[in-house]
């Protein structure tokens, strides 16, 4: 009963001056799956999810949500489309309160101040957020303020989920709860996610599948188990991590 | 949106407080004045909730995107002009200023469609130039905003079948805005700012100005949501203007310019430009402050010193002060509401830290 959607990259394309930051990339996501985005800093990762989600013009190629090319649509009308992002360096609405800057997730995409309203106070909760959203989201702890991005991405009821370093600055402790948030998420909220993160743990124990980049080109993807083995991903980024 | 949705958007059981207790302050201390009846004292009032209502649309842009909004105050003058422009009777107007283009002299309306006139004239001048500037923000977008304002000005002081140029234009006549028309207006412009601020609308712009980039991807066209404040604010500019202009009886492009908007910003900066309430208490403060001033440069005077012009650098003094150790204003940027009062109250039985009341409700709950 629940609905499926697919996400798709098709050939994408970007250069800076010359030098290509992402080289013919593709990919493809189901609701319902963690697709893990690695390599190594530098590799064309977040190039890639600023062209994914409009804040950056492609040179070529597609990206999909079911049949609607997204890759042409300015940035704010892309999350109408179910594709939502978080952002490596917080960005949340500082003056605003906790609950404002939940319910700003769902007016975003065109739900209705009552129903947003409702919408966010749940995810909130949810979160254990629930007791501080009538607090300033600026004087949040550095993992609430984690927390409430995710819960401002949830509340626009996203098929897709875009998740830029969501563990960075994030001690060991709270990366496992975080990992403990994210896990059954798919499942719960019939969404996708693509993660993009340093931390090798939280890849490796949170993900159906990897695609790995370096100098902005494909050079693995796969099974997480498969990806580890593969010989130019341990020479070009797992490293000793990886043994 | 229609009219039913947007009143159900605003959450009213918790917020409607503010808005009780401004028009409260505001009809009280206008109830008391009109009771002392004292001219002068009157005066001051009408002047003090006319910038109020200046003031209040100033904060309906600029305290919610964030953008310091130079134009707004070329906006009242336009309002200021296009009203008396309206509700002057043709006999008077050929009279005052012979230079006008007779399709002017000709027009005439009733004057509070003339008011009305006055702040769509605004509004109009304000849509039709502002959608390219919405575009920039920070000080990309107060540069822009300040060329306006000089555009503006210049127009004004220099349109001599319009405006009558450089030379007082006299609106004659009786004077029209009345001390209840402007405290009527005032409570109006109050309930319909906050309702605005506190709007999805209102909310969206308010995200745009503490992050575009996320307001962006969270969906929110920032172009769009700051057109619509900054056509709002100049209607509510104009609207103001119209009411100046129709108290002052004379004006000049001059009464729109930089003086001027140095004492709005004043006002909205030293309150606290992210609230209504912000823009409530400062124009209040403000204005007690430089009437008090204005005694003391009277007394001066009288005792042979000449301190003419002390009150603006008192004022901007404060500025300077508030912007170092307080830039949220005396509000903090927050709205005064029941709760708000509560905490400070010293018998309060809660604790003032919020979380621990926010636990305790839940307990409760």
């Amino acid at each position: 009963m629940k609905s499926k959607s697919t996400f798709t990259v098709k050939a994408l394309c970007k250069s800076f001056s010359g030098l290509k930051a992402v080289d013919d990339v593709s990919l493809r996501l189901e609701t319902g799956e963690i697709l893990g985005l690695i390599g190594p800093n530098g590799s064309g990762k977040t190039t890639l999810i600023n062209i994914m989600t409009g804040m950056l013009p492609k040179d070529s190629g597609q990206v999909t949500i079911d049949e609607h090319d997204i890759s042409e649509m300015p940035a704010y009308k892309v999350p109408s489309y179910g594709l939502v992002r978080t952002y490596q360096t917080i960005r949340l609405f500082k003056n605003l309160s906790c609950l404002e800057n939940a319910v700003i997730g769902a007016i975003g995409v065109g739900i209705k101040r009552r129903e947003a309203t409702r919408l966010a106070a749940e995810l909130l909760e949810e979160l254990g957020l629930g007791y501080k959203m009538d607090l300033p989201a600026q004087g949040l702890t550095f993992r609430d303020q984690r927390l409430l991005e995710i819960a401002r991405a949830l509340a626009a009821k996203p098929k897709f989920l875009l998740l830029d370093e969501p563990a960075a600055g994030l001690n060991e402790e709270e990366t496992d709860e975080l990992l403990a948030l994210l896990k059954p998420m798919p499942e719960n909220k019939n969404v996708g996610i693509i993660i993009v993160d340093h931390d090798m743990r939280l890849i490796m124990s949170l993900c159906n599948r990897l695609h790995v980049l370096n100098y902005g080109k494909t050079i693995a993807e796969g099974l997480p188990e498969d990806v580890r083995k593969n010989p130019e991903v341990v020479k070009a980024y797992l490293g000793s991590a990886a043994s | 949106m229609n009219m039913k949705d947007f009143i159900k958007d605003l959450d009213f059981s918790r917020k409607s407080s503010t808005v009780v207790f401004l028009i409260a302050i505001l009809v009280l201390i206008g109830a008391f004045i009109w009771w002392l009846n004292i001219p002068f004292i009157e005066d001051i009032f009408t002047n003090g909730t006319i910038m109020l209502i200046m003031v209040l649309g100033f904060q309906l842009f600029m305290g919610n995107s964030g953008i310091l909004n130079w134009s707004y105050v070329g906006y009242v003058g336009i309002g200021a002009f296009a009203s008396a422009i309206f509700s002057m009777t043709p006999a008077l107007k050929a009279l005052q200023i012979p230079t006008m283009y007779p399709f002017l002299i000709s027009l005439h309306l009733p004057f509070p469609l003339a008011l009305i006139a006055g702040a769509l004239v605004a509004m109009i001048v304000a849509a039709l130039v502002a959608w390219p500037l919405m575009r920039l923000s920070d000080s990309v977008g107060a540069i822009t905003q300040f060329a306006l304002l000089i555009v503006i000005n210049v127009l004004l002081s220099q349109w001599s079948q319009v405006t009558n140029g450089p030379r007082t234009f006299t609106l004659g006549g009786t004077r029209l805005t009345s001390f209840w028309l402007v405290l009527g207006v005032a409570v109006l412009v109050i309930i319909l700012v906050y309702c605005y601020k506190e709007s999805s609308l209102g909310l969206k712009l308010r995200a745009t100005r503490d992050d575009r980039y996320a307001a962006r991807s969270s969906g929110i066209n920032f172009v769009a949501v700051r057109y619509v404040a900054y056509v709002a604010s100049a209607g509510i500019g104009g609207l103001a203007g119209g009411l100046y202009s129709h108290y002052i009886l004379s004006i000049t492009a001059a009464s729109f310019y930089l003086n001027e908007l140095f004492l709005l910003l004043s006002m909205l900066v030293i309150g606290g430009s992210m609230s209504v309430s912000g823009a409530f208490f400062g124009t209040l403060l403000v204005t007690l402050l430089r009437q008090g001033l204005r005694q003391v440069e009277l007394f001066l005077y009288k005792t042979g010193f000449e301190a003419s012009g002390s009150a603006e650098i008192v004022v901007a003094i404060i500025l300077i002060a508030f912007l170092i150790w307080r830039p949220n204003g005396i509000t903090g940027g927050r709205e005064l509401t029941w709760q708000s009062i509560k905490r400070m109250l010293p018998i309060a039985s809660e604790k003032k830290d919020p979380i621990s009341n926010n636990l305790k409700k839940e307990e409760k709950a």
